[in-house]
């Protein structure tokens, strides 16, 4: 929750390094095929507009909802968006699995941990401002483009909901009980066209993220506490304090905690991208391969920036996350290292102070930090900025107790509060 | 508000003293309309020609009155003329017929002029930090193009359009905008109107703020952060003037919006209402303020007054924990110029009331709202010290004591933001005149409290 490294343009940085991408080729190719067909069948995109015309009636927001809800849809027929994207759990992961298995048979393990889908929709798609500094963006890594191409990867991830091809996902699309509906909606002989049905079914998903209040009801103890409803309790106040304070928890720098403009409500995330240098997890199957590494807007899931060669800096460095409900994650970082928030906070404040609390220490007592970067990467982690800006044997920026505070604060980023009676 | 379109005529006609009013009112009209700098050059020698004429004439009046003084015996002589309409002595219907062509040649030129007149003003300045010189800095601070359009003889407006820091893109920090956007009507001759975007009147600068109207390379400080000079905003007002020499003038206006209060920020620092003052740019209007200004200048050489502000600033947004937040900024100014001398002192002062739940939410962030702010200044000027044909130099020094945040609402033990001192600046330097709308400018400014912002500063402006 530092402060993000605002990613600098360097002119000068070797090509980026490439990582084994074998395990996800089937699934990035069915990907790419998806989402080319879709967007290149301009025919069915009057109709996917037609029906949503009456709200009463069946239109894409109530079918993205039903199609979100819905394990019949996926290869193994047992795992839908909402598995993964839990309504009860702020539409995130309802276990504590660094990463999830899906597939045909539920046994293809993921790369990385489930996003929490809330506030999803009010992010800006992904670009580069005038200092280069990467801004927006879905998915961890910002690959994709809009809510459209965010919802379609799933659908054909091997990893995921397992749909072989297009095909597939539209044999199953017709057999469920609201398939007339789908077809009133956007067409009749809709199941006739597979990519159209595909933009279709990513059309409705999408605009179910962005009209159903569920996925953001800023409702949170704080959202009350910024419009002036009740007052904070004394170590929720002190919480607040140190996670906006710049020469302590320096949080608010990259999950900004005021209002923005025109009094919106604040996303606590400014939508950049940071390396923290998150120590390797072995509990993802994938890193057995010790040439495995996930570089975020490098790669490997994310590719198009592979070819921009004088952007080495960008390795590593994932999206930063909205910390709205973040007390109700049950994995924490792109690679679920950390299990509960306390131990979060702790690799924030200490990773620098005592590096051998998160990172191997090999034969020679040496501390491998930042593990998961190869060596001549280490230089991208952010290491200038409070919270970071410690070496060992000085204090951390926030003593255990100040991250109580800091906790209880954190805790009432979480929506849907009910105020005791 | 520039020289060049300067308020309607009850103050220049005040200060002209003439006991033909009506004559008064035209020449004063001349001064002040924006016709007459339709050819400025030709017109300032007119009325210079106008005003020695009129001066002739009291004379000679005056003569008249003391030759009638003089010589009783003739209105016994002839009692009828008293009691009757007289008719006037020969030397009188002169004078009369003379004021008459006055009057026509007046009307004439002002009918002759063109009804729409540009004019502006703009500054440069550099300046060098004395501690760390690499951040010296030369900047284009303002050019200001302006233009008055007189509809008829008691109706007109008048435009400003400003851009500051020379280049204004969504890559540069310069501005573009428009300072002034009013209409105004002379309702009587003592009272008049005007709507629109306007500035107001308040302390010595804000309405007069050319560089030719102050001594320093910067505008002072107390009339920047204290008062955000130029503040502008959207309303109606209504003023007038006695014979006496007092001015008044009551405006509705729209207000702050404390919703933009950005905690995160250094400008509620620098400016706490610079930082919240709306322009009239898609401004929130939900709660509308007030102010009452008045000024005195009926001793000559004196200028007293002082002005009220006042207006809530939560502007009905939903879930704004300050919404009954209310601002006050109140001034009270003296200048006095014996001679060649001019003494100012100014002192303003400010509140921002019922923001306690607001700054809750602003914990640990640098800025929060403050509940109070003052600052003052003291400043001596010898005019023209030295002078060669229309070279002169003026030297100057000002003492100014300023706090932006001089107050807090209470927080919880430990959760507040640090006080800071109330900073004290010494300006000293002089200005150097080529000419009345141009000078050249070169002062020492000296911080007691934070030394860094310590500065040599030299600059131009001009004003047409």
């Amino acid at each position: 929750m530092g402060m993000g490294n605002k990613l600098a343009m360097n002119q000068y940085a070797p090509a980026i390094p490439r990582a084994s991408t074998k395990p996800r080729l089937q699934a990035l190719a069915l990907t790419a095929i998806a989402v080319l067909c879709a967007l290149a069948t301009p025919m069915l995109r009057a109709p996917v507009f037609a029906g949503a015309t009456d709200p009463a009636g069946p239109n894409p927001v109530t079918l993205g909802e039903k199609i979100f809800a819905d394990p019949s849809l996926s290869a193994s027929g047992a795992m839908a968006c909402s598995t993964c994207h839990d309504p009860g759990h702020a539409h995130a992961q309802s276990n504590d699995l660094a990463v999830q298995l899906g597939g045909a048979n539920l046994d293809v393990p993921g790369f990385r941990a489930v996003p929490s889908l809330r506030y999803l929709s009010l992010t800006p798609g992904f670009s580069f401002d005038a200092d280069g500094t990467p801004t927006g963006g879905f998915n961890r890594d910002g690959r994709a483009k809009d809510l459209l191409v965010q919802a379609l990867r799933p659908l054909f991830a091997a990893h995921e909901m397992g749909n072989a091809t297009p095909a597939d996902l539209v044999a199953r699309l017709a057999r469920t009980p609201y398939a007339d509906e789908f077809r009133q909606v956007f067409d009749q002989n809709i199941f006739d066209d597979e990519q159209g049905t595909v933009l279709a079914v990513t059309f409705g998903l999408a605009q179910y993220q962005k009209f159903d209040p569920d996925f953001r009801p800023f409702d949170s103890k704080y959202d009350s506490f910024l419009a002036g409803k009740l007052r904070f309790e004394p170590a929720e106040l002190r919480g607040v304090a140190l996670f906006n304070r710049a020469d302590k928890g320096n949080c608010a720098a990259c999950h900004p905690s005021g209002r923005g403009p025109d009094y919106a409500p604040p996303m606590f995330t400014d939508f950049t991208y940071d390396n923290l240098g998150v120590p390797r997890n072995a509990e993802i199957p994938a890193t057995a391969d010790p040439d495995y590494r996930d570089m975020g807007l490098c790669g490997p899931d994310r590719t198009d920036l592979t070819d921009v060669t004088d952007r080495e800096d960008l390795c590593g460095a994932f999206k930063v996350p909205t910390l709205r409900n973040v007390a109700t994650r049950k994995v924490f970082f792109h690679n679920g290292r950390f299990k509960s928030l306390r131990d979060a906070l702790r690799f924030y404040v200490r990773r620098d102070t005592n590096p051998e609390e998160f990172y191997p220490v090999d034969a020679n007592g040496v501390v491998q930090k930042f593990n998961d970067l190869p060596p001549a990467l280490h230089g991208n982690v952010n290491t200038a900025e409070v919270p970071y800006d410690r070496k060992p044997g000085e204090a951390p920026r926030l003593t255990e107790a100040e991250l109580d505070d800091l906790e209880a604060f954190l805790n009432t980023l979480s929506d849907g509060y009910q105020p005791a009676p | 508000m520039p020289d060049a379109i300067p308020s309607l005529p009850p103050t220049t006609a005040r200060r002209c003293r003439l006991r033909r009013f009506p004559l008064a009112l035209t020449i004063a009209a001349t001064l002040a309309s924006p016709v007459a700098w339709a050819d400025e050059a030709a017109l300032k020698a007119e009325i210079a020609e106008l005003r020695t004429q009129v001066a002739e004439m009291k004379a000679q009046m005056k003569e008249l009155a003391a030759q009638n003084k003089a010589a009783p015996t003739s209105v016994a002589a002839a009692p009828a003329a008293i009691t009757t309409t007289p008719s006037p002595p020969p030397a009188q219907a002169a004078l009369a017929a003379r004021v008459d062509r006055l009057e026509q040649t007046v009307s004439t030129q002002a009918e002759a002029s063109s009804a729409t007149t540009l004019f502006g003003y703009g500054e440069i300045a550099v300046n060098r930090p004395t501690h760390t010189p690499n951040q010296t800095q030369a900047d284009l601070a303002r050019a200001v193009l302006g233009w008055a359009h007189r509809f008829d003889d008691r109706t007109r407006m008048a435009v400003e359009l400003e851009v500051e820091h020379a280049v204004a893109s969504a890559a540069d920090k310069g501005e573009v905008e428009i300072e002034q956007f009013y209409v105004e009507r002379q309702f009587t001759d003592r009272v008049g109107g005007r709507a629109g975007l306007m500035l107001v009147p308040i302390g010595l600068l804000n309405e007069h703020h050319e560089p030719t109207q102050y001594y320093s390379v910067y505008r002072n400080l107390v009339e920047t952060a204290i008062i955000p000079t130029t503040w502008r905003e959207g309303g109606l007002a209504l003023y007038g003037g006695t014979e006496s020499g007092l001015h008044w003038n009551v405006g509705l206006t729209t207000g702050f919006n404390l919703a933009n209060w950005d905690p995160s920020s250094s400008e509620g620092r620098e400016s706490p209402l610079g930082s919240i003052h709306q322009e009239l740019s898609q401004a929130s209007a939900h709660d509308w303020s007030g102010y009452v200004s008045l000024n005195y200048d009926g001793v000559p050489g004196w200028q007293l007054g002082g002005t009220v502000f006042t207006g809530k600033a939560g502007q009905g947004t939903p879930d704004f924990p300050a919404a009954k937040a209310r601002v006050t900024l109140w001034e009270a100014h003296a200048r006095w110029q014996p001679g060649p001398f001019d003494f100012a002192a100014l002192y303003a002062r400010g509140t921002i009331s019922d923001t306690e739940a607001l700054n809750l939410t602003f914990i640990g962030q640098p800025t929060p709202v403050p509940k109070l702010f003052y600052g003052g200044y003291v400043q001596a000027a010898w005019r023209n010290s030295w002078a060669f044909k229309d070279y002169s130099l003026t030297p100057f020094t000002r003492y100014e004591w300023i706090n932006t945040a001089a107050a807090y609402p209470p927080v919880p033990q430990g959760l507040g933001v640090a006080m800071t001192p109330t900073e004290q600046v010494w300006t000293t330097g002089a200005d150097f005149l080529v000419s009345p709308s141009i000078v050249f400018k070169t002062n020492y400014q000296h911080y007691k409290v934070d030394s860094s912002k310590n500065s040599f500063q030299v600059g131009f402006g001009l004003n047409f």
